[in-house]
This record gives structure tokens, sequence and C-alpha cells, in this order.
């Protein structure tokens, strides 16, 4: 084990610990401190030690160097088995994502046509289509071309050949051919047409001869503007991909060899880096089980075999984290030396199963995806038409009352009605300008046809605003964060409290934003939930909590008393623990209950039966 | 890197003066002040005999980038060709001309020029790049015809 591998290992556990005893430590891990931590995290302790939660999975995080290390093993096994090279290995992986069973099976079947489908040994030479015109999209047929070829080839030499590949490839790859120029005919780079005689020339195994600067350059610009995995060589037609050891000779210097242009040395180390990350992503994004932190900047893959599965998604919220924090500049791959808020603080939290990059736990991801689209293609029209239009009571058309009087005439089906009752205008008589027939009957039934269509809205608008509040209050816990420093500061002056005894208040904002997040997606499940009595259960847990959180909250946000300190202190940390617990109640309950498949819900959700199936 | 282009354009044009396919012509255009600019070339592809095409010359700006050879030259006819893998713009689609698809540094102006002209007869009708040809290609097949025999008749070198 590399001590990389080591490193982000530590770090899983770290979190997983974290999580499990749902203390925020956030000093340095300096074992001075390890005491005081123990002493201040203990009022907070709910569970003294246990297993993993419910609500929780199973991830690692990995760091780039640990990613490349399962790579190696992966080419190793293919190596091992086809009884090829490195860079050969590699390169057939690549060719077939990284599934080493499909390769191994491929090349048990055939290893001469996947060897020259993947661009490793050279195809016989009539095989090569020679014709100087390949048209666009020509790619299907020119790849049935390339097959027909392979297996014209197998047929026609036989088993005996099919091993050169195999062993040849080995002699070139390592140490790239250098043509030494025929003495009657000095050589001249094709691509630049170079002939002095001390340019360096390099070729792959299909002979295609070029200088370096050439190559370099060409590979330079696959790599940076195509961010090509596989760079196949300069010759027209010419199916030979660069192996790695080939394209490092190239973009990185030997310690032996001369210092060249500073600028161009800047842009081969560059894009050989590039390279190196491509091939890493590619790695990721084959692998069912890993996921590359989505974080601007992160480089860190957190692996998660729990999650692998789609329909493991109906039962768990996999909830992860790369083990980074902050973004850009600021990211660090340690712990956070003071907040786990604000953006340099701010965890790479994000959902394994779906794009969403937070924690939407209790919510399954179907659930959560769902509710996002619908806010965003509703949320601001709903709102508008909720305070700006009615319904005509015959046709149901939504209308913009922007002017004139009262009596409305529609312009679809020309119904006309009041306004203000909602009636027919027919019985308003002369009283035109005014309504003052708000009981007859005809008003009252308008009405109500008019509340009913509305009642979906409002349905929605319930849920969609208590949402968007407690996601505005975690937004606005940033303030909140630094008004609480403040505070602390204060207590340290005012009363005889310590630095760590006043870290009370800052835990009790962490808890309070986490509840947030978790209040904010039970809005969103609660939504979709069928009615019945899971879901009065269900409500139930979030009220507890949301009351719990807002208490908390207005303890926070109250005025301190230097006399009502200590008071204050018992308060807030029993408030905490108490929120914590209604927090872990919520997510328990909800986690289990989608283990247990107890959630209905009222429209057809991705993974889940049909609500119009079942029976309730 | 536009030493390298430099370079080459410079060999390809010695190349196609010493020997060149017969019916084409391809030089580098003179800027306003009657230096020659090797970053944009005129061209002309002739129609191959015996078929609809044939005694047409048709007229191509070949535009080099700054990172040719490692990026392809733009063809485009002026004016724009009646064909169906021919955009409203006169640009050729084709997938040597195409840096993701076959483009290769190896690639001379000749084989282009080869390339465009074998496509002319030959169009690629799963990839079209104007509605008018590509239309009358897949419905009408004698209108087509007579269209691109018009369009010859009035590409006839003077």
């Amino acid at each position: 084990m590399s001590s990389d591998y080591e490193y982000s290992d530590d770090d899983a556990d770290y979190y997983d610990e974290e999580m499990m005893d749902g203390t925020q430590d956030d000093l340095s891990m300096d074992s001075e401190d390890d005491m005081d931590m123990e002493f201040g995290g203990d009022d907070f302790k709910t569970s003294p030690n246990g297993k993993r939660k419910m609500y929780e999975v199973d991830y690692e995080s990995l760091s780039q160097p640990a990613v490349e290390k399962l790579m190696a093993e992966e080419v190793e096994y293919v190596c091992n088995v086809c009884g090829l090279d490195d860079s050969a290995a590699n390169l057939l992986l690549r060719h077939l994502n990284w599934n080493k069973e499909r390769l191994v099976e491929k090349y048990m079947d055939n290893p001469t046509s996947l060897l020259v489908a993947a661009g490793i040994s050279v195809p016989e030479p009539t095989a090569v289509p020679s014709t100087s015109r390949t048209r666009s999209t020509d790619n299907a047929s020119a790849s049935r071309r390339s097959s027909r070829g392979a297996s014209r080839l197998l047929t026609s030499i036989g088993v005996s050949k099919a091993k050169s590949p195999v062993t040849s490839p080995t002699l070139s790859y390592h140490t790239p051919r250098s043509f030494k120029p025929k003495l009657n005919e000095p050589f001249v780079c094709p691509v630049c047409f170079d002939d002095s005689p001390q340019i360096r020339t390099l070729a792959l195994e299909c002979e295609h001869t070029f200088c370096s600067e050439c190559w370099a350059t060409y590979l330079v610009a696959k790599i940076r503007d195509e961010g090509e995995l596989s760079v196949k060589c300069m010759a027209e037609g010419c199916a030979m991909a660069c192996p790695d050891p080939f394209i490092r000779t190239l973009l990185v210097p030997s310690p032996r060899s001369p210092p060249g242009d500073p600028q161009q040395e800047i842009d081969h180390a560059k894009a050989w880096s590039h390279f190196q990350e491509l091939q890493v992503r590619h790695y990721v994004a084959s692998n069912k089980r890993l996921k590359f932190c989505p974080y601007p900047g992160c480089t860190n893959t957190v692996s998660c075999p729990s999650a692998a599965d789609k329909s493991s998604l109906t039962t768990v919220v996999p909830t992860v984290s790369c083990g980074a924090r902050g973004i850009g500049d600021q990211m660090t791959q340690s712990q956070p030396q003071q907040s786990g808020l604000g953006l340099a603080g701010k965890e790479h939290k994000f959902c394994f199963g779906c794009h969403i990059e937070s924690d939407h736990k209790p919510v399954v991801c179907g659930v959560a995806k769902m509710w996002l689209r619908k806010c965003r293609d509703d949320s601001e029209t709903a709102n508008w038409i909720k305070s700006n239009t009615k319904e005509c009571s015959q046709c149901q058309s939504t209308i913009e009352k922007n002017g004139g009087c009262n009596h409305m005439t529609c312009k679809k089906c020309k119904h006309e009605f009041c306004w203000v009752c909602m009636g027919p205008w027919s019985e308003h008589g002369t009283a035109w300008y005014s309504c003052n027939r708000y009981d007859e009957k005809a008003g009252v039934d308008a009405r109500d046809a008019q509340s009913r269509s509305r009642a979906s809205l409002e349905r929605y608008l319930h849920y969609y605003n208590r949402w968007a509040n407690h996601e505005q209050s975690a937004k606005l816990s940033l303030d909140l964060y630094v008004k609480t420093e403040k505070k602390m500061e204060d207590m340290q002056i005012t009363s005889s409290l310590t630095w760590i005894e006043v870290q009370f208040m800052k835990k009790a904002v962490e808890e309070a934003e986490r509840c947030r997040m978790t209040l904010k997606w039970t809005y969103a499940m609660a939504y979709y939930l069928a009615k019945g009595n899971e879901k009065d259960l269900f409500e139930d847990n979030q009220r507890d909590l949301e009351k719990a959180v807002e208490d908390l909250s207005e303890l926070l946000e109250g005025p301190i008393e230097p006399e009502n300190i200590p008071t204050l202190r018992q308060k807030v940390t029993d408030k905490t623990v108490y929120v914590q617990k209604r927090n872990e109640i919520v997510l328990e309950d909800t986690a289990k209950g989608f283990l247990e498949g107890r959630w209905r819900w009222n429209v057809a959700v991705d993974g889940f039966d049909d609500p119009a199936d079942v029976v309730v | 890197m536009s030493g390298i282009c430099r370079m080459r354009l410079a060999e390809e044009r010695k190349q196609w003066r010493k020997d060149h396919p017969f019916g084409f012509y391809a030089k580098p255009t003179k800027s306003q002040d009657g230096s020659m600019n090797l970053m944009e070339w005129e061209v002309g592809i002739p129609g191959k005999a015996n078929t609809p095409w044939e005694n047409g010359l048709y007229k191509l700006t070949m535009t080099f980038p700054e990172d040719y050879p490692s990026k392809p030259p733009k063809c485009k006819f002026t004016p724009p060709l009646f064909h169906p893998n021919v955009y409203p713009s006169g640009t050729v689609c084709l997938s040597i001309l195409d840096e993701e698809k076959s483009w290769k540094p190896a690639i001379t102006i000749k084989q282009i020029l080869l390339g465009i002209q074998d496509l002319l007869d030959d169009p690629n009708v799963s990839d079209p790049a104007q509605s008018d040809a590509y239309t009358m290609f897949k419905n009408d097949k004698t209108a087509y015809e007579r269209r691109v025999r018009q369009q010859a008749r009035e590409n006839i070198p003077k």
C-alpha cells in the first residue's frame, strides 16, 4: 500500500467516525488537543460508539494516485492473464472501457483482431484500407472494414503468426524505434519537411516515421484540445495507437537531455499530466463503483460499491464526501482549521447516485430529482399565477385582470362574469361597478370550482415555500455563524468560560444547519408521499424536528446576558442534543421505511410500484 | 508552432508545383500588399469525366489554422456548391477534414483535393449538410443529376 492510499483511507475513517458520534471535530488532529476535544465532544454524544447508521452508506475516498494504483492492479491482472506487457494491456483496457472480463474473453477468442482493433499491432498490409478518401461518418464502415480485414488476416496467417503481436510490441514500445536515415536518401519528416540530419526521428510499430518535434506538437494538440485517450499514428488511415511510454518519452524530457524552450517544456508537462488525469477520469467513468468528486478543481474519487447498482437507489441515499474541503485555491485535503461553514470549509459532499451536489437525505434520488425539476419548472410561475390571476368559472382559462371594471368577458369562451364574486354577470343587473352579491348561489359555485383547481397549486406552494425557507435559512447560517463567533468571543471575555467551553455555540449552529438540510428534503418527500398513516407518522417526526430546530435557532439568535451564560449553555447544549436526536429519528425512520418498502407515493417514481397499481 | 505550419505549407507548395494531378490548381492567395499569404489557398477541383460533374472546375478556398498540420485546413467552396455534403456556407463536410475523425497531420493537400473530388460524385447520404441537395438526391435522382449538370456548365473554366 502506498502512503497516499493509506492517507485517504484514514481520511474516510475519520469522516465515518465523525458522522457516527455526531460531533463536528474541528481542531487539528494534534494529540495534545485530542484530550480536550473528547471532553468538549462528550456533551454532544448521543450514541457513545456504534456501527454505521441505517441512513449512511459505506464508502471510501480515493486520491488520484490511489485510483492510479487501482488501475495498475487491473493492468497487472490483464498482463498476467494474457501475457502482454503493461502498455499493451493499458491500451486494451482503454479500448474496452476497462471491462477486463470482456477483454479476456475477447482476447482468448481472437487475440490478433483485438490487438489490431485497439491499435496495438499492425494489421496485415493488405488489410489496411489505402484509399485516400474516407468520408464523414464513414466511421461505421471504416470499423467494419478493419474488423473484416482483421478476420481475413487471421484466416490467412493462421495461429502460428497470431502470436507475434504479443511478443513484438514489447520491443518497440519501450524504446521507440529510431530510424537512421539511409545514406543516399536523407530523411525528410513528412509532416514538417525538415530534412536536417540531426533531427530525432520516431515511429510506432507501423514504421511511419516522423520527427520528434512534430510528434510532440501533435500529441499536445490531441491531448489538450480533444482530450484524446488513445492517440493514433500521424499517418493517414493508420490506426496504431501511441502507447504511454512512447508519449512519455516525447513529453517528459529525460534528465540527460539539454534544456529546451521553457514555454514548450511547460506545455509538454501540462499535456502529460492532463493525459494522466484523462486516463483516471476514463477509468472512473467506466467503473460503476467509482464516482469523481463533482466539486470544481477537486481530483478525488469516491468508491461506493453499495450504491453502484441503480436498483439500490430506491432503498439508500448514498451521500458521500470526498474528504477534501473548499473550492479552487482554498481547497484543502486536511481537516478544516476553523469551521465547517463558509466556502473555504465547505465539505465536498455529494450524492453518489445522482447529480445533486449536496446531501438530499432522507429522500431517495428519484424523488429528489423529480422535486427539483418541478421546482425549476413551476415555482416562480406558480407564485405569480397565484397572486395575479383568477380562472374563468366556465372554461378555467387563467385570466389576469390588468385594468378596467369588474365586468369580465373571457376571451376564450366569452363567458361574462364578475371579477369580485366570480358569479355570472347576468345576475348583477345594473349594479355594474360594485359587487354586493357575495352569497348568491352561482357566485359560491363558481368560487368553489376555482378553489378546487387552485387547491393543487396551493398544495404545491405549501411544500415549496417550506422547502425554500429551509434552504434560505441554511444559507443564512453563515451569517448566524459569524454572529455566533462574535458571541463566543464575548462570552470568553464576560464570563470565566474558556475557549473550549464556548464551543457549544458553534456546534449548535452546525447542528441546526444540518437539520435544516434534512427538513428541507422532508418537504420534497412529503409532497410526493401518498396520504395515509405512514405519511402522518412521517409528518409527525418532521414537525417534532422542525419545532426543535426553530427553538434552537431562537436560542442562538437571542441576546446574551453575562449572568445567564451558564443557564444558556445548559439550554443550548440540551437543545442541541435533542435536535440531533430528532434528526436521527427522522433519518433512521425514513431509511428504514425505504428498506422495508414502506413508503407509498402519489405519483409514479422510477423503481417503485406505480401508485395506480397499489390498492390503498 | 507557426514555424512548422509555414515550413510545411512552403514545402506543400513546392511539391505541388513539381507535380500535381491533372486539371487541378492550388496556389496561395496574395495579400493586399502583394505578398504571398501561405495561410489561405485558392484551389480548383475538376469534376471527374463520365460523371454529371465533368467539365466543371469547382473553386474552393483552403484556410489553414495556425496549428496546422496538427489541425486540418478549412475547405470552403466559393460560391457554395449544390451537393449533399456541402454546408450552405460552402464548407465541405468530410471525415478527413475533421480533426476528431480521420484528420492526420500526414495528409497532404493533394490527398485532400483528391478526396474532395471523389466526394463530388459519391455523396455520403448518412451525413447531409444541406437540405436542398440532400432531399433532391434522395427523392428525385434525375432532377438531381440535371441540376448537377447545370452547375457543371456554370463552372466551365474560361
